[in-house]
């Protein structure tokens, strides 16, 4: 019944390391196999050690999220560790590159994960989206259960906590964003300002879809190599997007230039692809129209003296970066908040997960009362139906006191030995409930405990709705 | 109204002004509407007090110098409104009703002394001062709206060209940080816009309130050839204004240089305005 958080992040593990793991369960159909795998994981006693599993993988994190079966123990949760780094690393030492949370802190580090606190951006909403994809993934697989359900939904409720109640989203850190509101500061419309991208890299491509996005309709990209242009295109680009993108010839860019608004410039070239001199003809041709260039390559392609002329702007990847910075300070002080508010949240889970230990006690308790009145009950009413409905109010008036004070003996961590008393004194024996023929739906009268305890009778249907 | 002169009466708009600014400065949302309602509010009483007037006193009831001062107060306050309305640029009210509301404060303390015009000129001229001083001051009104989007352009382009001080993320969300903070709607683009349309507006009208002036120079000391300080100044801003708008034009001039021209071209009627009105009457050519 614990919660396990085994994974690897950008904080644990170098990129390269990263990329070992990620490319192992890069398709639905790798995560699937090595599932059944860490669900085949099976005890001394030959008992499966993984109930519930939900895998998570993004760029800077692989996780796998676990609910142990009630007899794994802390032995047994090294021992899954160690398997799977010995399914992704040959070498020794690997699992070091492993972190590994049980329970309150896998709960409070799945909430933060989800609030983006332990991200490299903190604050950026990609990961929610990720985290919501593992979860239908692990529906979709059928390896989710009650605790990941209940825990995957606590997780989303905090991290909308998180990012209505705190400013940790409210300052956006992107360079595609802050390239786009700069330009909005020259531009009146982007609807109808022409863009030349030139170069094929991923932030020119991110820069270029949040340009789109934001009603650009004229994007022209130009790369040394068309052909790999052409590709780029077709491979990082929606249908619609695509719609809005024209291909043209390195040497044509120049031409293109007295027509174009918004240059975006990702080359790996290591010279000056835009020079100053290339620039002073082309402002008199614009008749002074304002140019915006953002030079977001490392070595520079563009010359910093073109921002000399007037009506020409010119920004480059640390001009824009120092912009960033400002809001990652903002963002930082926020963490502080909204860290309380991720432990509030595994605190609350916790106590959720910890009243599902007093359910088993709950039902065998309610059947052995059901059955004692049973026998004494029989002996003067003859009607089944009278007899039950009368068996089900006096159960519930008997015990109606003494299950609220099991549950919140659960939940208290002081008053845990109140279950194993409990049990000396009614002779409650898990093992034994079934074997005496009690055929009464434990299973429904379980759920509905459980419903009572999580106070989330609609956790179902929320299920549902995220399928 | 009765019971009040025109010039306590410029002081309720003046007041109205003042008052709204509070609930800017409050920095609250919710008194933003407030704010926006004063203002409008304020604008609507002047409309009032000017027709209220117009119709007791005539048209030559605006022949004095506070009258005059209030009326151009009410004609910004017309251009605002309009290029609210059109642009949706906020900062604009911001910016401009404070003038407005300094306009009105001159026009309580400007002499209440009315410019015997009958003396002096025909039906016919009087007609044609009245619409010599209509066009000019709509003209000065669209170029002081020119000089302050010229300022505030010039303001921003700084602050995008050294890359200082130029906030993009800060959501405060409220329209005095946004507009004083921020820059929120200061584009570049929309401000050349707006500059260029009031240079084409406003400069038909100024040209032909300077030809009637010409003219009315001529039919009162019966010849072109006496050459007025205020003259002066009216043609070296015209010119001014004239270079600007062909360069606009022709060649396409736009962006910090057409600004530069728009603030040196107000200043000139500044000075002009100053001159004729407040320091020395008998600069216009009368007394």
């Amino acid at each position: 019944m614990d919660i396990l958080i085994i994974g690897l992040s950008h904080k644990s593990a170098d990129i390269g390391d990263r990329e070992i793991v990620s490319k192992k369960i890069l398709t639905p159909e790798l995560r699937q196999e090595f599932a059944k795998k860490l669900l085949n994981l099976k005890d001394e006693g030959d008992r499966p050690l993984i109930k519930e599993l939900a895998i998570l993988t993004t760029c800077n994190r692989s996780e796998f999220i676990m609910d142990l079966s009630p007899w794994a123990v802390g032995k047994e949760a090294h021992f899954i560790k160690d398997y799977i780094s010995g399914y992704f690393f040959a070498k020794k030492g690997a699992d070091n590159l492993f972190y590994m949370y049980l329970n309150f802190e896998a709960a409070k580090h799945l909430f933060s994960v989800a609030s983006s606190l332990d991200s490299m951006v903190i604050g950026e909403p990609q990961i929610l989206g990720q985290i919501k994809d593992a979860y239908n993934e692990s529906c979709e697989f059928r390896m989710n259960g009650q605790v990941l359900n209940k825990l995957f939904h606590k997780a989303f409720y905090c991290a909308k906590r998180v990012r209505t109640e705190t400013k940790i989203a409210s300052s956006p850190v992107s360079i595609s964003y802050a390239a786009v509101e700069l330009s909005k500061k020259i531009f009146n419309s982007l609807g109808d300002k022409k863009i030349l991208l030139l170069g094929t890299g991923e932030m020119g491509k991110l820069t270029a879809k949040h340009f789109i996005k934001n009603g650009v309709h004229n994007i022209y990209i130009a790369n040394r190599t068309k052909e790999k242009a052409c590709h780029f295109v077709e491979e990082s680009f929606g249908v619609n997007e695509k719609n809005c993108i024209d291909v043209i010839d390195f040497s044509e860019y120049y031409k293109l230039l007295p027509h174009t608004d918004i240059v975006l410039c990702s080359t790996g070239s290591e010279g000056y692809v835009l020079r100053y001199d290339d620039i002073m003809p082309v402002i008199k041709l614009r008749k002074q129209r304002p140019l915006f260039l953002i030079d977001i390559s490392v070595p520079r392609n563009i010359d910093p003296e073109i921002n000399k002329i007037s009506n020409v702007y010119l920004y480059d990847i640390d001009d824009i970066g120092k912009m960033i910075e400002g809001n990652l300070e903002i963002r930082k002080k926020e963490a502080g908040t909204a860290s309380e508010l991720v432990e509030i949240n595994a605190k609350e889970f916790m106590e959720w997960k910890n009243s599902l230990n007093a359910v088993p006690v709950i039902v065998l308790l309610r059947n052995k009362v059901k059955d004692i009145l049973e026998i004494e009950l029989s002996k003067y009413i003859g009607e089944k139906k009278e007899k039950d409905l009368i068996i089900n109010s006096l159960t519930n008036k008997i015990l109606h006191e003494p299950i609220t004070l099991i549950k919140k003996a659960a939940v208290d961590s002081s008053e845990a030995n109140m279950l194993e008393t409990l049990k000396t004194l009614f002779n409650l024996d898990l093992g034994t409930d079934k074997e005496n023929g009690h055929k009464r739906n434990n299973d429904n009268i379980i759920n509905k405990e459980c419903e009572k305890g999580s106070g989330d009778k609609n956790n179902l249907s929320k299920i549902k709705l995220i399928k | 109204m009765i019971f009040m002169t025109a010039g306590e009466l410029y002081l309720i708009p003046f007041f109205i002004y003042v008052f709204s600014y509070m609930f800017l400065l409050l920095r609250k949302k919710r008194f933003y509407q407030v704010f926006i309602s004063l203002i409008y509010s304020g604008f609507i009483i002047q409309s009032l007090i000017f027709f209220i007037w117009l119709n007791l006193r005539g048209f030559k009831g605006m022949m004095s110098v506070d009258w005059i001062v209030f009326f151009n107060a009410w004609i910004i306050m017309i251009v605002v409104v309009l290029f609210n309305l059109f642009y949706k640029a906020k900062y604009i009210l911001i910016y401009i009703t404070p003038i407005v509301a300094i306009n009105l404060l001159l026009g309580f303390f400007a002499p209440h002394v009315y410019i015997n015009i009958k003396s002096i000129f025909s039906n016919f001229d009087q007609a044609i001062l009245l619409t010599h001083i209509i066009l000019i001051l709509i003209g000065d009104s669209l170029f002081a709206l020119a000089f302050i989007i010229s300022l505030i352009y010039i303001f921003q382009e700084r602050r995008i060209k050294i890359k200082k001080n130029l906030k993009l993320f800060d959501k405060k969300n409220h329209p005095f940080d946004e507009v004083f903070y921020q820059g929120k709607g200061y584009n570049l683009e929309l401000l050349d816009s707006m500059n260029y349309q009031c240079l084409k507006i406003g400069f038909p009208l100024i040209t032909i309130g300077i030809a009637m002036g010409i003219y009315l120079s001529n039919s009162l000391f019966k010849s072109f050839m006496i050459v007025k300080p205020i003259e002066i100044i009216s043609l070296a801003t015209w010119l001014i204004y004239a270079v600007l708008l062909h360069e606009r034009v022709a060649k396409g001039l736009r962006g910090k240089k057409a600004a530069v021209f728009s603030i040196v071209g107000f200043l000139l009627i500044i000075s002009s305005l100053s001159f004729s009105f407040y320091l020395f009457p008998e600069f216009h050519g009368f007394k």
